[in-house]
């Protein structure tokens, strides 16, 4: 565990616990601990990385492996963004307003306990409470689509966490101890034997279904459908990447996919990574729901993250971080849109939507920002992720999974453009007349996040020689 | 023969079993007993490695917090299946398609 970084995981698990009795007859008041919470921890975490001298000396008085620092910074800004975003969504008295910010603070206590852990049994404790508290997210609101979403993702995320126990289990016969040095050490020093690379093989089958790549997709699309809509932000944006996609990196660093002693697993990664890329982009231009279609697209992004993350070099891991970081901010902004319309026109059906750039102007125009970071436009900062992830592809000499990982990018292009085209522009549906812009409550958590695109995306030199330090620490 | 070698092809088959169980039934009280199966081998296999390495304190910390979690785990499905069974008035796995696409 990184203690210097253990204050992020108690203060919200303490909030957490203390908001059920303090707003219990002020529910206003749960709003207030659960922002005041985050964006304290927010500024705290900013002001760690980005103070001018640490920035001056190329960020290496960053504490620990400065991933887990980028991920909580993560973490915290999603949590933030959605916390703030359902104080003003949330209709008066339903749903219970105590609970659903005592279950988001747990979350994000979880997930800062996940990116921070240094052993294979914290992971596993801290992904399972952060499973059991989105399954009470999720059905928040008591549509069918949410208790249904919530079913498929019990029984698909369980049997891969049993999975992962066994795994755990060889692994102490094998290693001895559960901490990740020790696999760090024992794959690096000769080629694993058969009981290794069965457990690992057996985590990363557990860690590639919790997130969702493709042939275990099965839950991703209903749960991001069914569950209350500023919910589906926060699981999309943050929550499955964390739980399953963190993990996958993590592990796939630890292993040292690099230096090809894992090679068959390697390989098998990055074709699951591909076909997720494929399967994903080409479910999304289909969809007639518009948070179904985003969900099909998260599907697409994760591909990417995986597909660098089994490739395994210095480069590709600087890309899955950096499009890790990326997928949570554009994500999030298409999901609070999505909840934005849901509000303003009462449906999310692409086919029933039209013509609402005319009457939710800067909706439409932070959705495009978002769209375009996605399918990798520059200047905008997911060019640059997709840009590493490629390079790093071509570099080594896998040219054919490069160039079908940049055609996809245009696939991606396509489907946010249908869409976009769909709901947004064009003629004004009866939809579009009734409705009008979401107030300004409702629409700063999206600005923000466009400005933390536009801002990656031009201060681009600065952000690589942070994930450099990260690829740096983490691999070697 | 190695009594841990029987162990392990003991867990194997108790998976198994919980995993056809999963796959076989269609009431979600069943799949959530074949889940239950599942994670119990998972347990044994863990008691079976902590005793195989001469380390069965660590395995016994590790085995307590597990079925903490467990029981965590149980409680949610249980509220899941009966909230679905208010909604739906049934407990069968085939009715829940409302969303597709």
């Amino acid at each position: 565990m990184d203690k210097g970084l253990l204050a992020y995981l108690l203060i919200p698990l303490f909030t957490a616990v203390l908001i059920p009795f303090i707003a219990r007859n002020r529910p206003r008041l749960a709003d207030i601990f659960a922002n005041v919470t985050l964006l304290a921890g927010l500024v705290n975490l900013l002001w760690l990385a980005l103070r001018p001298s640490v920035i001056a000396g190329g960020f290496a008085d960053i504490p620990g492996d400065a991933l887990s620092l980028l991920l909580v910074a993560a973490v915290y800004l999603v949590g933030l963004c959605v916390t703030f975003f359902s104080a003003y969504f949330m209709e008066e008295g339903l749903p219970n307003r105590q609970a659903y910010y005592s279950l988001i603070l747990t979350s994000i206590a979880a997930m800062t306990g996940v990116v921070t852990t240094g052993d294979f049994f914290t992971l596993y404790v801290f992904i399972e409470v952060l499973a059991v508290t989105s399954f009470a997210l999720i059905t928040t609101d008591d549509s069918a689509g949410g208790i249904e979403g919530a079913i498929k993702y019990f029984f698909l995320t369980f049997p891969a966490s049993a999975l992962i126990m066994v795994g755990i289990a060889i692994f102490m016969i094998s290693l001895g101890s559960l901490s990740f040095d020790s696999l760090r050490v024992y794959m690096s020093s000769d080629m694993p034997d058969g009981p290794v690379v069965f457990a690992s093989a057996l985590i990363m089958l557990g860690f590639l279904i919790k997130s969702g790549v493709v042939p275990f997709h099965a839950w991703t699309p209903d749960a991001y459908q069914g569950s209350y809509a500023p919910v589906s932000a926060h699981l999309a944006g943050i929550v499955t990447k964390i739980s399953g996609v963190y993990a996958v990196v993590k592990l796939a660093t630890l292993l040292r996919f690099f230096d090809g002693r894992a090679q068959a697993l390697s390989e098998l990664v990055m074709f699951l990574g591909l076909l997720s890329i494929a399967v994903g982009a080409i479910a999304a231009l289909r969809q007639t729901s518009f948070k179904r279609m985003l969900a099909f697209s998260s599907i697409s992004q994760v591909g990417y993250i995986v597909l660098a993350a089994g490739l395994g070099t210095p480069l590709a891991i600087m890309g899955a971080v950096f499009h890790l970081i990326n997928h949570a901010t554009f994500k999030t902004t298409l999901f609070l849109n999505s909840a934005s319309l849901e509000k303003a026109a009462g449906t999310t059906d692409m086919d029933k939507l039209g013509g609402m750039e005319h009457a939710m102007p800067w909706t439409s125009w932070t959705s495009v920002i978002a769209l375009l970071s996605t399918a990798g436009v520059p200047p905008l900062s997911g060019f640059w992720s997709k840009l590493l992830i490629i390079l790093a592809l071509w570099e080594s000499g896998l040219k054919t999974y490069a160039v079908l990982a940049l055609l996809f990018s245009i696939v991606t292009l396509a489907y946010f453009m249908i869409m976009q085209r769909k709901v947004f522009f064009g003629r004004k549906s009866p939809a579009a007349e009734r409705s009008s812009e979401v107030s300004a409550p409702l629409l700063a958590p999206a600005v923000l996040m466009c400005g933390v695109i536009v801002a990656l995306g031009l201060l681009f030199p600065y952000f690589y020689q942070y994930v450099k330090v990260v690829a740096e620490r983490i691999i070697l | 023969m190695n009594v841990f070698a029987l162990d392990w092809y003991l867990i194997a088959l108790i998976m198994f079993i919980g995993f056809y169980c999963m796959l076989a039934s269609r009431s979600i009280v069943r799949q959530l007993v074949g889940l239950e199966i599942v994670s119990k081998a998972a347990m044994l296999a863990l008691i079976s490695a902590g005793a195989l390495t001469n380390n069965l304190v660590y395995a016994q910390a590790i085995l307590i917090t597990m079925i903490v979690i467990e029981v965590v785990v149980v409680a949610t499905g249980l509220a899941l299946l009966v909230k679905n069974f208010r909604l739906h008035g049934a407990a069968d796995i085939w009715n829940l398609d409302s969303l597709k696409g």
